[in-house]
């Protein structure tokens, strides 16, 4: 059958084009992740908890929103580095940043972080203020910060923040407490103890505090406006770079962890990585099962009995247990688990190949051409291979899925490895760290869901094969 | 001969089964020093609890790191770390193949025993409870829905389940589990999330028996859920090859009503592929699930392994239990294979 005739007849059957399709769209999502993620998004970003600081921590994605009555405040993040207003004081010049936040949500923001960054000054160090205006026409100021003067023996100019930018959670940080403290004085005449606001600092910040103050405080909804004031002391003075986080309790297109990880690009990542273990171990264990099988059959005799002692041997051995032992020992890596996974996959296609190869071996044309003077390896690898090659090609595409859910499962007990992110292990963090029993679905879900969809595309492109390679399977017969 | 040939033949293959994963295990054990690792640990814990001992008697600092000193080397003669693990391990090999299984280090059974024999004996029936009675509800659902489809080829029945039989394949047992979980008792709150009796357990019997099904529930569900699928269609499929083979027709052509004919024509030669496919489940539900008993925190056998291998990894252990999930199989198998030569004439004139 010519190559075209084959993609047609797979094309043929509900489940040749279902896998077809979802094969194609999986490829096109590997590559896009293969061509803008770096290689080392593992160890570089998925393990690197300073990337995920800013993120909210452990909230369903953004798309909830619509399922719910009450809409949770999205993530906002506000960077700039050019400031939008340049002022002269006395002091010196006023740079100043303004974020408009229009706010609508019946819940206050998870968190309120700042961080600056590149701070050079020639003598003496700025100082930074930010407040909040907020739609009642109150403004307060939530952050004030002196940059860090000159040490002894130190010459100017000055870098401050350059390597290791200054971040502040503002909701956790003293001097805030104490100024919606006075805030909440000044404007409610409410007299509150630092340990009454402590945690309630975004409640307050966005909602309108009453006498009784025991109660839930309402929130306010409106536009907001983030006012950030650098006041340098000199022209050539700057301040790089400000970052204004409103935490959100929604995040991205599938949430994010407990440490504040953006699930969607850990499961994007998985995808290469899934596809890579199914298709490396399956090429790899049809390749040695199909060789061994021919040269099983073909040659016979001694090597026959090896092989296919061999075979039945490692055919019999309890894998998972073994598996699970060896990696625990050896220590996880990505390639030890292919590597193992292939070597006690190979012999159920060895055994096959053999009887096929027998048949074919009493074949005329064969027969003819040995006795032509072929050599026995022009007759495995020429005459004998392209006969079984469909079937083999079905075989490579049936052994995808298993290794795909086999690394699954073991990423699962905490033997996947640690510098690349797999679909299982993010699964097992979510188990471990309980993430299941307080119903964190969005971490759990998509995961399985995704392992179970690549499982599937090569489950149906194996189905959709069936009838190109089995003749007998053909439609119309 | 006819007979025992072939017998004899799959007996010594699963004897080399046997010591190719023995092998195995001593050789990962020893060549990456995971054996030595674990021994100098025992003797340093040892060591430091001498330390304190002796801290009582022994003033002088000196003196006391040479008693030390001696105090090590007599430990690791005890140990047999000056042995090379080559010699050690074998040894160790050689015990547990007279069913001797030693002492566990750290784990213990629930009335405290360290020997790695009664640890087992009150695992095994936990995981039976599990995986043997989710394989009664396959087997049987299986058996009375897979001859019945095979009654009805092609209809959208029919191809439902071998869709669903498909899309099992390519769903991890555990992961089902993990959903079922978060459906059943995150969300809705109705059966347990795992372990094997509430806190407190409940002391009367009866109540404590249903205390122990509650919990098994969820477990048996999953286990049942991923393995009926595939259960109904391999069942379908034997009986339909069956279904099409000569003797069939005839019964047919004879006039027999249908019923006798699936009965005594079909079904009778489907039977011995059923069994051997349900002796093997029995057989692997002796040795747990992993996975499934890792998702419900269910103390059977996979637990155990887990446990041996994840906390304080224990040797004695794991070879112990390496050994007796292989030993279970090979057995299992061999007697599979003499039952098949009885129960299958066919097999007696085909080598």
């Amino acid at each position: 059958m010519r190559r075209g005739d084959a993609l047609r007849e797979l094309l043929r059957s509900g489940p040749g084009i279902a896998g077809t399709t979802l094969a194609v769209a999986l490829f096109v999502v590997a590559l896009y992740v293969l061509l803008t993620f770096p290689l080392d998004f593992g160890e570089s970003q998925w393990s690197n908890p300073v990337v995920w600081v800013d993120n909210p921590k452990a909230v369903p994605p953004v798309w909830t929103n619509a399922l719910r009555r009450q809409p949770q405040p999205p993530h906002r993040v506000f960077e700039a580095t050019e400031p939008d207003m340049i002022q002269m004081a006395r002091s010196g010049p006023v740079h100043t940043w303004r974020f408009p936040l229009t706010y609508a949500a019946s819940r206050p923001p998870t968190f309120l972080a700042v961080t600056l960054a590149d701070v050079n000054y020639a003598e003496r160090p700025p100082l930074v203020l930010i407040s909040l205006k907020r739609p009642d026409g109150k403004q307060v100021r939530i952050f004030r910060h002196a940059v860090r003067g000159p040490r002894e023996g130190e010459n100017g100019p000055f870098q401050r923040y350059a390597k290791t930018p200054l971040r502040v959670q503002l909701s956790a940080n003293e001097a805030t407490v104490t100024a919606v403290q006075k805030f909440v004085a000044d404007e409610f005449d409410l007299r509150l103890k630092s340990a009454q606001i402590g945690g309630r600092v975004d409640r307050i910040l966005f909602g309108l505090p009453d006498a009784n103050f025991a109660d839930d405080i309402a929130p306010l909804p409106g536009d907001y406006e983030i006012i950030v004031q650098a006041a340098l002391r000199a022209e050539d003075d700057t301040l790089g770079k400000v970052r204004f986080v409103v935490g959100g309790a929604v995040f991205g297109w599938m949430g994010t962890d407990s440490l504040g990880r953006d699930l969607a690009q850990g499961l994007l990542f998985g995808l290469p990585v899934a596809l890579l273990i199914g298709i490396f171990a399956a090429l790899m264990s049809t390749a040695i099962g199909t060789t061994l099988g021919i040269a099983s059959g073909y040659l016979g005799g001694r090597a026959d009995i090896v092989i296919q002692r061999m075979s039945d041997i490692v055919a019999n051995i309890p894998v998972l247990p073994l598996l699970i032992f060896m990696l625990f020992i050896i220590g996880p890596s990505l390639w030890m688990i292919i590597v193992i996974l292939v070597a006690f996959s190979w012999p159920g296609l060895t055994i096959q190949i053999r009887s096929m190869v027998l048949h074919m071996r009493a074949n005329q044309l064969i027969e003819a051409i040995q006795s032509l003077g072929a050599s026995r390896r022009r007759v495995m690898f020429r005459h004998i291979l392209p006969q079984i090659m469909p079937y083999v090609l079905a075989q490579l595409i049936f052994a995808a899925p298993s290794a795909i859910l086999a690394e699954a499962g073991l990423s699962f007990l905490g033997l996947g490895d640690p510098s690349i992110p797999t679909w299982g292990q993010i699964l097992e963090t979510g188990f471990r760290t309980g993430g299941i029993y307080v119903g964190y679905w969005w971490w759990i879900v998509p995961p399985g869901l995704f392992i179970v969809l690549t499982a599937l595309t090569f489950m149906l492109l194996a189905l959709g094969i069936e009838p190109v390679v089995n003749p007998r399977l053909r439609r119309g017969q | 001969m006819s007979l025992f040939r072939p017998l004899l033949l799959r007996a010594l293959t699963m004897i080399g089964v046997f010591f190719v994963v023995l092998l195995l295990l001593v050789l990962t054990l020893g060549l990456t020093g995971f054996s030595n690792r674990i021994l100098s640990a025992t003797i340093g814990e040892q060591l430091r609890a001498e330390r304190t001992a002796l801290a009582e008697t022994i003033r002088d600092p000196e003196e006391m790191e040479k008693v030390l000193e001696k105090r090590r080397e007599e430990l690791e003669i005890f140990y047999g770390l000056r042995t090379p693990w080559y010699y050690r391990l074998p040894r160790t090999v050689l015990r547990v193949l007279t069913l001797d299984l030693g002492e566990a280090r750290t784990l213990r059974s629930f009335d405290g025993s360290n020997r790695v024999f009664d640890i087992v004996m009150e695992r095994v029936p936990n995981s039976m409870l599990l995986l043997t009675t989710s394989l009664i509800i396959t087997a049987t659902i299986g058996i009375v829905a897979g001859t019945y489809l095979a009654t009805q080829q092609g209809s959208w029945l029919d191809r439902f389940v071998s869709g669903f039989a498909a899309v099992s394949f390519a769903i991890p047992t555990w992961w089902i589990g993990i959903l079922l979980i978060l459906i059943l008792s995150i969300q809705l709150r109705i059966l347990p999330s795992g372990g094997m009796y509430s806190t407190p357990p409940p002391m009367q019997p009866l109540p404590r028996f249903f205390d122990l099904v509650q919990h098994a529930l969820l477990p048996v569900i999953t286990l049942t859920l991923v393995s009926i699928g595939p259960s109904m269609y391999s069942i379908r499929t034997i009986t339909l090859n069956i279904a099409q083979e000569d003797h069939v027709n005839i019964a047919r052509a004879k006039g027999l009503p249908e019923s006798r004919v699936r009965l005594r024509h079909i079904l009778r030669v489907a039977a011995p592929p059923i069994v051997t496919g349900l002796m093997f489940g029995l057989a692997g539900s002796l040795s747990g699930s992993i996975l499934v008993e890792t998702v419900f925190n269910w103390q059977g056998m996979g637990r155990l392994y887990y446990d041996a291998l994840a906390g304080t990894p224990d040797e004695n252990v794991i070879v112990a239990l390496t050994f007796i999930f292989t030993l279970m199989y090979v057995v299992i198998r061999i007697v599979l294979e003499a039952l098949y030569v009885f129960l299958d004439p066919r097999v007696r004139y085909t080598d």
